[in-house]
């Protein structure tokens, strides 16, 4: 299958040698057919973060493309980090982590969601849903985030990571035309890919691998050998990515 | 499993899981005319009677077994489960049990005295992957299967950990899909002779070790 495989979902981290990463990468891409992976900081404070990111795509900026983290803990900050990530940095998304304690649709993140709005950027939050004990990032927060800030794609890593999530996150693709939905998962439950093209529609759904937790190869292996149309599934490696990120094909 | 390319299914039912000998005979009216799927039988050492059980497994030529010692509320140490290790060493049973499923100190101490014993660790969760890669390095008797390794180069790490001898292709099915698993064996560099060794050759020789 010739189609661009663009992973809408990875990490790098200052916990390794850069380089080794640099290697990890690109060996695991290789292999896997990944052209070109999204990627965040999120083990840092922002502004270390988002530099070590900016520092590993311009490595290779022909197959990274620059993710920004931002918390609203620090709500001034994070906008003149936004300001410098995008303007100075190259990145072209943002990456939101709502576990730090913060329901997702929290008024903490309104401004950072505001900023996001008039840039008409996308932005990505982790989310799952298990039971009601944890919802902060429960997919069926971004159904009113999507209403109130219509100009941001908002794309649901892992797509709720559970079937009472996924279900949450087909609602919330299906309430309005911004919501997107990402693929990886630990746990890679049988049929998910299928269902959340089936109940998203194949141009909301990206693929993600969370590399360097997850391994490529198992993630796009979910998409290549889903049970649905060729054209979709060039969609879901890539094709949606290109257009959700604005890329040039 | 034709769409994934798989030919045949080692397999036990879930019903087990709340009533062993009932999942077993479950199982037994499932598989019955399908020579792909492979019966796998449960014991449950807190309520099944070894000789029984013995007996239904040579009669039906069941040629593994495995333990939900969690499940079934009981520790995996010698003093629960020695008649058992005893049984399938004596039969060359291979015994699977689950990374969920025990204390990783108790399946040590337990099996490091039973090097006759042939355990395969599965389900083996990114979660698990510390004490996992340590207890395999420690126990030539341990096996490991596939279906939960998806952290990134994780199988190349327990290749070089521990060899291809004792890595078995698994998926989970159906609560994981068989395809993607097999997908990334055959994107990960290896020989023709790994790939088969992993995806059936190791599995065949430890079945075909018993009765």
């Amino acid at each position: 299958m010739d189609t661009p495989v663009i992973d809408f979902h990875a990490h790098v981290s200052r916990l390794h040698s850069m380089d080794e990463v640099l290697a990890k990468y690109l060996s695991i891409m290789d292999a896997a057919g990944v052209d070109r992976a999204c990627v965040n900081c999120i083990n840092a404070d922002a502004r270390s973060g988002n530099e070590l990111a900016a520092r590993f795509v311009a490595k290779r900026p022909d197959r990274f493309i620059g993710v920004a983290f931002v918390t609203p803990r620090y709500p001034h900050e994070a906008l003149r980090e936004m300001d410098h990530a995008f303007d100075d940095l190259g990145m072209k998304s943002l990456k939101v982590y709502p576990d730090i304690g913060l329901p997702m649709d929290d008024p903490a993140y309104y401004p950072i969601f505001e900023w996001a709005n008039e840039r008409g950027i996308a932005v990505m939050s982790h989310t799952e849903y298990y039971s009601e004990t944890s919802t902060l990032s429960a997919p069926r927060r971004f159904i009113g985030l999507a209403k109130r800030f219509p100009r941001v794609s908002w794309v649901l890593g892992h797509s709720g990571n559970s079937p009472q999530g996924q279900a949450q996150a087909m609602d919330a693709a299906r309430s309005g035309p911004n919501v997107y939905l990402e693929t990886c998962s630990s746990y890679g439950d049988h049929g998910t890919i299928e269902r959340l093209v089936e109940g998203a529609g194949e141009d909301r759904v990206l693929y993600g691998s969370d590399m360097l937790l997850m391994d490529a190869r198992f993630q796009v292996g979910r998409i290549v050998t889903a049970d649905i149309a060729l054209p979709a599934k060039r969609k879901v490696l890539g094709l949606n990515a290109i257009e959700v990120l604005g890329l040039d094909g | 499993m034709s769409r994934a390319g798989v030919d045949r299914a080692l397999v036990y039912s879930t019903r087990t899981l709340s009533d062993a000998r009932e999942g077993n005979q479950v199982l037994l009216e499932a598989t019955g005319n399908f020579t792909r799927l492979v019966p796998q039988f449960v014991c449950n050492p807190a309520t099944d009677r070894l000789d029984d059980f013995a007996t239904e497994v040579s009669d039906r030529q069941v040629c593994s077994i495995r333990m939900f010692p969690a499940h079934h509320s009981y520790p995996f140490r010698d003093w629960a489960v020695e008649s058992w290790l005893e049984w399938l060493a004596s039969e060359r049973l291979p015994l699977w049990i689950g990374a969920d499923e025990f204390d990783p100190s108790a399946l040590h101490d337990t099996l490091k005295h039973r090097p006759d014993v042939t355990v395969v660790l599965c389900e083996v969760h990114y979660i698990h992957a510390p004490w996992a890669t340590l207890l395999l390095k420690s126990l030539p008797n341990l096996y490991v299967e596939l279906s939960c390794v998806v952290g990134s180069g994780g199988i190349a790490t327990l290749l070089e950990t521990i060899g291809e001898e004792r890595v078995l292709y698994g998926s989970r099915f159906p609560d994981s899909p068989m395809a993607p698993q097999l997908y990334n064996l055959h994107r990960s560099e290896l020989s023709e002779a790994s790939l088969r060794a992993i995806c059936s050759g190791n599995l065949d020789r430890l079945l075909s070790q018993g009765g």
